[in-house]
């Protein structure tokens, strides 16, 4: 057992630090305030560094990588920007990862490189007005007519929804089936009848224009169904597990971040004569922080390995996500407080991780939904035995 | 095609390493080891002459094993070929030993039509190695380089030297000195780190390059330290009152007394 990174690992969190640093650092701030997504010229520097296709094979422009190389950049993006590290994370875990695990080579040739090099930006939507955690419940209607699909319905907070261009949607052929009625679809922004809706005011990630999407008489051919029809709620399901370990990655930079600027303020900040981090009040919520997020990282890096390594990790993934969500919380609540009042002014950027860590908590299923399924795996193990 | 052989230094971050004063050395378990940074601005110099008329380039780094990380990140950029000088023989060298090393390596495994350096290195930060190069290899040396033009065997520079605005025209070979003024390092492509760890590295030893084992390491080396000092630069804030004409007088007479404005 090796429990550091080896130097391809290394390299790349040398390489998306600097970048997320020297490139993304001054957008940071802008992206959050005006609540705008990053200028294309820095969306396609991502894609020349192979940022959009952190794990894609070679022959689509992607970088091939290894799940702990792709945790570590999404963690790298997001210490910066937890806003350009989602935009990141759900391009490439949950809308091209699982066209390349369940496309077809036509599929492949059509979508994979334009992924992969970021010319398209992509997008997964499942969630509905009414279908939530209950996943299966959603309303948007597939119907058959020849070789095409037809897809009526509205979609809810779907990330990179207003720049994205690519997006796979979950859409019943028969509700009365919930989860074995589902089919995942291709779709592209510009087939008629596919429209954007609102796009969300939100108290974080600002910078990620997460929006609705409406679908009016859609007509799809039938050859973008992703894996087969029917067997959806899998492939969704499946995307997540993936999808999780980039969310996690994600609660993990916003902690990062928010515990150095919370340790090199403690270092600095005077009172009483002293740093206030020579007070043991404060010196303990470091040492909490610390432990919080280097446990997070090891669970992360577990589940990214087992993914590696071709062994069951869906219940891995959900424990990092359940746990780096809290922690980078956690975190963010203390180091806004070692900060005191200048924490809680804009001048600062550890408000801005405060609001940001939250929402690790809630999208790719919530805490609770987390629990159902470790709760749920602990049971079965159990009353096996 | 341009042959381009580039130094490359493996050393610790200083910028986040701490110091132990009593020894006056860097605890080097405090900092990671990374790329000089001036070296990086010397590989973006060969990387952009081989974007614009093709080049082939090498890395050269003399260090210890561990140095091979270097040079992966080297390759990582686009270095071509990637040679490591090291032997036992070569620790401690100083300033001038080292580039009687390289020197001998360059010659070894040259020859270049460019030999392209960092500045300076941040640990020992002597900016000797370039000169030093130049003097052995009796190949001239320019630096402060602001713009280049290659023309067959010609390469016209222009540079700033203080405030002297200078364009010049070097037959090659030539050495050029980097730093960080010069250009802006290109970001790494993920592709690019994930191919890098399979890059074949070549070892030269002192035996391959070369030379008595007493003109390298510790013996070889004619530079002693005396003394390390931690240098506090301590800036000291003034305000100036009054009318605008009046604060523009007044600093512009401290600029004089500081020999900042001259004119
Ligand atoms: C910024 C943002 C981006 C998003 N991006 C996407 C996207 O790209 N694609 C997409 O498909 N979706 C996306 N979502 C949707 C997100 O995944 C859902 O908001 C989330 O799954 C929760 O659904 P809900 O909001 O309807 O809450 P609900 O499901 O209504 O849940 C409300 C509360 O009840 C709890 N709860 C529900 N059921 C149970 C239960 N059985 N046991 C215990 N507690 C329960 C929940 O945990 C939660 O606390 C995004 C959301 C946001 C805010």
């Amino acid at each position: 057992m090796d429990l550091s990174l080896n130097g391809t690992q290394l390299m790349v969190r040398k390489a998306v630090r600097s970048f997320a640093r020297e490139a993304l650092e001054e957008w940071a701030g802008v992206l959050d305030r005006e609540s705008r997504p990053l200028p294309s010229e820095l969306t396609a520097e991502m894609g020349r560094i192979n940022l959009w296709g952190i794990q894609a094979p070679r022959e689509y422009g992607g970088a091939d990588l290894d799940g702990i190389s792709y945790t570590v950049a999404i963690e790298e993006l997001s210490r910066v920007s937890a806003a350009v590290g989602l935009g990141v994370t759900v391009h490439n875990s949950v809308c091209l990862a699982p066209l390349l695990k369940f496309g077809t080579q036509d599929q492949l040739n059509r979508y994979a490189h334009e992924l992969a090099s970021g010319k398209k930006i992509g997008g997964f939507t499942v969630t509905e007005p009414q279908a939530g955690s209950d996943a299966a419940s959603i309303c948007t209607t597939a119907v058959r007519k020849g070789d095409r699909y037809i897809i009526n319905g509205q979609k809810a907070f779907v990330t990179n929804g207003g720049t994205g261009d690519i997006f796979l949607v979950a859409a019943t052929l028969d509700p009365k089936k919930k989860a074995r009625g589902i089919a995942v679809f291709i779709m592209e922004k510009n087939m008629p009848g596919f429209e954007v809706g609102k796009v969300e005011d939100m108290m974080g990630v600002r910078g990620n224009m997460v929006s609705e999407l409406y679908f009016n008489n859609v007509s799809v051919p039938a050859e973008n169904i992703l894996g087969r029809a029917e067997d959806g709620f899998r492939v969704c399901m499946q995307a997540l597990d993936i999808g999780r370990i980039g969310i996690a990655a994600q609660a993990l930079g916003i902690g990062m971040a928010a515990y150095e600027a919370a340790a090199g303020y403690a270092a600095e900040r005077r009172q009483f004569g002293r740093p206030i981090g020579e007070f043991q009040g404060v010196a303990f919520k470091l040492a909490e922080m610390k432990t919080g997020l280097d446990a997070a990282r090891l669970l992360i890096y577990r589940a990214a390995h087992l993914k590696d390594k071709g062994l069951p990790y869906s219940v891995e993934s959900a424990m990092c996500k359940r746990y780096a969500s809290s922690v980078a919380m956690e975190v963010c609540r203390e180091a806004l407080q070692v900060f005191g009042g200048y924490g809680y002014v804009k001048d600062l950027p550890v408000e801005r991780y405060f609001r940001d860590a939250k929402i690790t908590e809630i999208y790719e299923g919530t805490s609770e939904v987390m629990n159902i399924i470790i709760g749920n795996a602990i049971m079965k193990e159990f009353e096996r035995m | 095609m341009l042959s381009i052989l580039i130094c490359v230094k493996q050393v610790p971050d200083t910028g986040r390493a701490l110091f132990d004063l009593k020894t006056g050395s860097i605890d080097r378990a405090s900092a990671e080891n990374i790329v000089n940074p001036d070296d990086l601005h010397a590989l973006e110099t060969a990387l952009s002459i081989r974007d614009t008329v093709g080049a082939r380039i090498t890395a050269l780094s003399m260090g210890p094993p561990g140095a091979r990380e270097a040079l992966y990140e080297a390759a990582a950029y686009g270095a071509d070929r990637c040679v490591l000088l090291c032997d036992p023989r070569f620790a401690g060298s100083d300033s001038l030993a080292t580039s009687r090393a390289l020197a001998a390596a360059i010659i070894k495994t040259g020859p270049f039509d460019l030999i392209i350096t960092g500045r300076e290195a941040i640990d020992g930060s002597t900016g000797h190695v370039g000169y030093q190069l130049s003097e052995i290899l009796k190949i001239p040396l320019v630096t402060r380089i602001h713009a280049y033009n290659i023309e067959g065997r010609y390469i016209t520079i222009e540079r700033l030297y203080g405030h002297e605005y200078q364009k010049i025209r070097a037959s090659l070979p030539l050495i050029l000195s980097v730093g960080r003024e010069d250009n802006r390092v290109r970001f790494l492509r993920l592709a690019d780190i994930a191919v890098s760890s399979n890059t074949a590295i070549e070892e030269l030893s002192m035996d391959d390059i070369g030379g008595r084992e007493d003109e390298y390491g510790i013996t070889g080396s004619p530079t002693v330290v005396v003394d390390t000092r931690k240098f506090n630069h301590t800036r000291s804030r003034e305000s100036i009152e009054g009318g605008a004409t009046e604060k523009a007088r007044a600093i512009v007479q401290r600029l004089k007394k500081h020999g900042i404005l001259q004119y």
